[in-house]
């Protein structure tokens, strides 16, 4: 028996306070001025763009925002909250996710609530048909609002390696032009060829998408995001194929590094090309003594002058939402032109409204916009989500995780249908 | 745990017979066995006994052992995305999984025969390893040398850090342009053996291996030691006067009783393995590849990534019935022997 049940009697009821206090703070009466944001923006530029939105809309709103990052694993972090958090009834105000396919999770679900009121008919005008449709569902309900345009089918390179090669990027005009191209960089000069990453898979599925579209046009390749894969069987084994001859010319690393840790080689001059979304950019502006123009440079990849790859990203509305008028309040802030600035300037992306001024955003992002402009489509991705569903995603991820283990094209074809179907 | 324990314990005397330090009750119930055949005794004692283990054993149950069987239970629907789904309540996931599995041959198959395959390979494989590493560590340690607590304390260190540290700087080393592994291997003129340790399919697994051997065979050392120290040294002394070398003399004599150490060291090592996760991941992300995708990865990724919510708690009970696989006989041998 104790000895001392006084003790006893106020250590328990000291315990159920405490635990009635938390309880009470877990219940926390939702202050609905506050909006609770998700988002996996952490680190460098992307930490300065979410914040200069958040500071710009609570300066035009009388709504505080509750900063809550996921960050981690490509976003895989985030879905896992938010997912756990919707099962739970109980999803933040609002939060990232790519447009498009990718939300079809959400969708299947209803949990994304119909924001047709946020889209104004001057917004509506503001953007480009392809990407106002990855804001929508299939029968045209509004449900995100797209904040940010990144392309990818970029190909970086360092100019003083290709000159000492003796190559034009801007002649080159298929993808087989690129593996001339970085087997000459190879003969004459210490350089890799490309400083592509092959430790995850994504940034090859992003190449082999652009080398498909480079190839055989993008009606082939929207043709096969809508799952006409054994259609074009030849085209999408001939890009596979091209994909893998590349490799020869990888940096001898590429298994091992991140990206961003392979693109240090185009900036140290130990690689001459790189194939990514504009996000690495932000790193040679970040890089010293490394300059747009005459240190570095850039052309559409060959073979997709005419397109403008599109990466975006989004926010939405779950339902149910604890802050409906902040959450819409946050979307048409989001999709103003001064939120589109303030966000992108940090973030290195264009906005996806075609009326903002470019005069901020500096001579590369300004050419590209040029470009955006001028686009005659903008096919959305497989890498990054926007183009197929998560299942499929994840199935021809699996095949590119075959695919840079053994290079095997048959194999690859094989998983690439079999994810579509 | 003490509710455990106390049961545990009952149940032996009753099995067993009485014991010296027995209460007379507990005497009488050894002596007109089958009178209680339940062998739980409901008396006062248990009554009184209730404050201490009921709260905690209630929390266990409940975070424990309901959360596997809530799991279980999910992976009997065909729960994918994000509407629950409670239904059909059938074994289609297993099915499907060890359908896969089997498809695989030597040379291929699918990622779930990949991940199988990868997960024993590295149960057995990295146990092994670790076990003769540690047990070498800890004869050398045990050799009377100076700064003995110096060297303990340098192979024990790295199973103090984490993961994800020690992940991030194995990716470094591994680097076949800058790593210091290659440079290491080159001059000394081992060129043969500087391969691309992780971006190679063939060598991912062992890359992996090789580092998680290093930050376990400390741990391995301390239960070696620990056996090493518990033999009296007059078996040294009287193998040395039988004429035993020294290679002979811990093959026959000393290695055989440190037969408990290797049991509980390789269960401790074996259940690791199986959950392996962060040191895969943070080098590899979600996806290794068949190269290095184990279950617990693919666990993760199939009900993350792939929102397979069903197909994911599978692959979960499927690695808890693997762990179960290696706890189960320890705790029967212990059980047996009356360790326990």
């Amino acid at each position: 028996m104790p000895d001392n049940p006084l003790s006893r009697r106020q250590f328990v009821s000291v315990a159920g306070t405490a635990g009635a206090a938390m309880l009470a703070g877990c219940d926390g009466d939702g202050e609905s001025n506050e909006l609770e944001l998700v988002h996996w923006w952490t680190a460098g530029g992307e930490e300065d763009a979410i914040q200069a939105l958040i500071d710009g809309y609570e300066e035009e709103y009388d709504y505080t925002v509750n900063n809550n990052p996921a960050p981690g694993g490509a976003g895989s972090a985030l879905d896992t909250v938010i997912q756990n958090r919707v099962l739970n009834e109980n999803p933040p105000g609002t939060f990232q996710i790519w447009p498009g396919k990718a939300m079809n999770t959400y969708l299947d679900a209803d949990v994304l609530a119909d924001i047709g009121s946020v889209w104004t008919d001057e917004m509506q005008s503001a953007y480009q048909d392809g990407v106002m449709e990855l804001a929508q569902t299939d029968d045209g309900t509004f449900v995100a609002v797209p904040v940010n345009i990144h392309r990818l089918n970029n190909l970086f390179y360092n100019v003083s390696v290709v000159e000492e090669a003796g190559v034009d990027p801007a002649g080159l005009e298929t993808p087989s032009d690129v593996l001339t191209a970085m087997e000459t960089v190879e003969a004459e000069t210490d350089a890799a060829g490309m400083a592509h990453q092959t430790s995850a898979q994504w940034s090859t599925v992003q190449l082999w998408e652009d080398v498909l579209v480079g190839q055989t046009g993008v009606d082939t390749y929207l043709d096969v995001l809508d799952g006409n894969v054994g259609a074009n069987e030849q085209a999408v084994k001939d890009a596979l194929q091209t994909t893998a001859d590349y490799r020869e010319y990888f940096i001898e690393d590429a298994g091992s590094v991140s990206w961003d840790t392979g693109n240090q080689s185009v900036i140290q001059d130990e690689a001459a090309f790189l194939h990514q979304g504009d996000w690495a950019a932000g790193q040679y502006k970040s890089a010293e003594d490394f300059e747009y123009g005459t240190d570095w440079d850039y052309v559409p990849f060959p073979g997709t002058g005419e397109i403008y790859h599109v990466v975006s990203d989004a926010f939405v509305m779950p339902q149910p939402n604890p802050s409906p008028d902040a959450t819409e309040a946050w979307l048409s802030y989001a999709g103003s032109v001064e939120g589109q600035i303030a966000f992108n300037t940090n973030k290195g992306s264009i906005p996806p409204r075609t009326d903002v001024s470019m005069d901020e955003f500096g001579p590369f992002l300004t050419s590209q916009s040029e470009d955006f402009g001028e686009s005659s489509a903008q096919p959305p991705t497989i890498a990054h989500g926007t183009g197929v569903t998560p299942t499929v995603k994840g199935a021809v991820e699996d095949a590119f995780a075959d695919f840079i283990a053994n290079w095997n094209v048959d194999d690859t074809y094989s998983g690439i249908e079999s994810a579509f179907n | 745990m003490s509710a455990i324990d106390r049961i545990a314990d009952r149940v032996r005397r009753y099995r067993f017979g009485r014991s010296d330090e027995e209460s007379t009750s507990d005497a009488r119930l050894a002596t007109d066995g089958g009178h209680r055949t339940g062998g739980l005794d409901l008396g006062p004692e248990f009554v009184q006994a209730l404050p201490f283990w009921l709260p905690a054993g209630l929390l266990v149950a409940l975070f424990v052992y309901g959360a596997i069987g809530w799991n279980f239970f999910i992976s009997l629907t065909d729960w994918s995305g994000l509407q629950a789904s409670y239904w059909p309540l059938d074994f289609e996931m297993y099915t499907r999984f060890f359908g896969k599995v089997l498809e695989g041959g030597l040379l291929g198959g699918p990622i779930e025969y990949w991940s199988f395959r990868n997960t024993i390979v590295l149960l057995i494989v990295f146990t092994v390893l670790t076990l003769i590493v540690g047990l070498l560590l800890a004869i050398l340690i045990d050799q009377q040398i100076r700064f003995e607590n110096t060297f303990r304390t340098i192979y024990l260190l790295p199973m103090s850090l984490s993961f994800v540290v020690t992940a991030v700087f194995w990716q470094w080393m591994y680097n076949p342009r800058y790593g210091i592994i290659n440079s290491a291997l080159e001059t000394v003129g081992l060129d043969f053996f500087a391969v691309n340790w992780i971006g190679a399919a063939q060598f991912k697994l062992l890359a992996v291996i090789i580092a998680l051997t290093w930050q376990f065979s400390g741990y391995g050392m301390v239960v070696y030691l620990a056996g090493l120290r518990a033999i009296p040294s007059d078996q040294f002394e009287a193998a040395r006067v039988d004429g035993a070398g020294t290679i002979k003399m811990y093959l026959r004599v000393i290695v055989p009783q440190l037969r408990a150490a290797t049991l509980s060291a390789a269960v401790v090592l074996m259940v690791f393995a199986l959950k392996a996760f962060d040191f895969l991941y943070v080098i590899f992300g979600s996806r290794p590849g068949p190269g290095a995708d184990i279950l617990s990865v693919m666990m993760y990724r199939t009900a993350f990534d792939t929102s397979q919510f069903a197909y994911g708690a599978a692959i979960a009970t499927i690695l808890f019935v693997l762990a179960l696989g290696v706890i189960g006989p320890y705790l029967y041998i212990q059980y047996q022997r009356g360790d326990l």
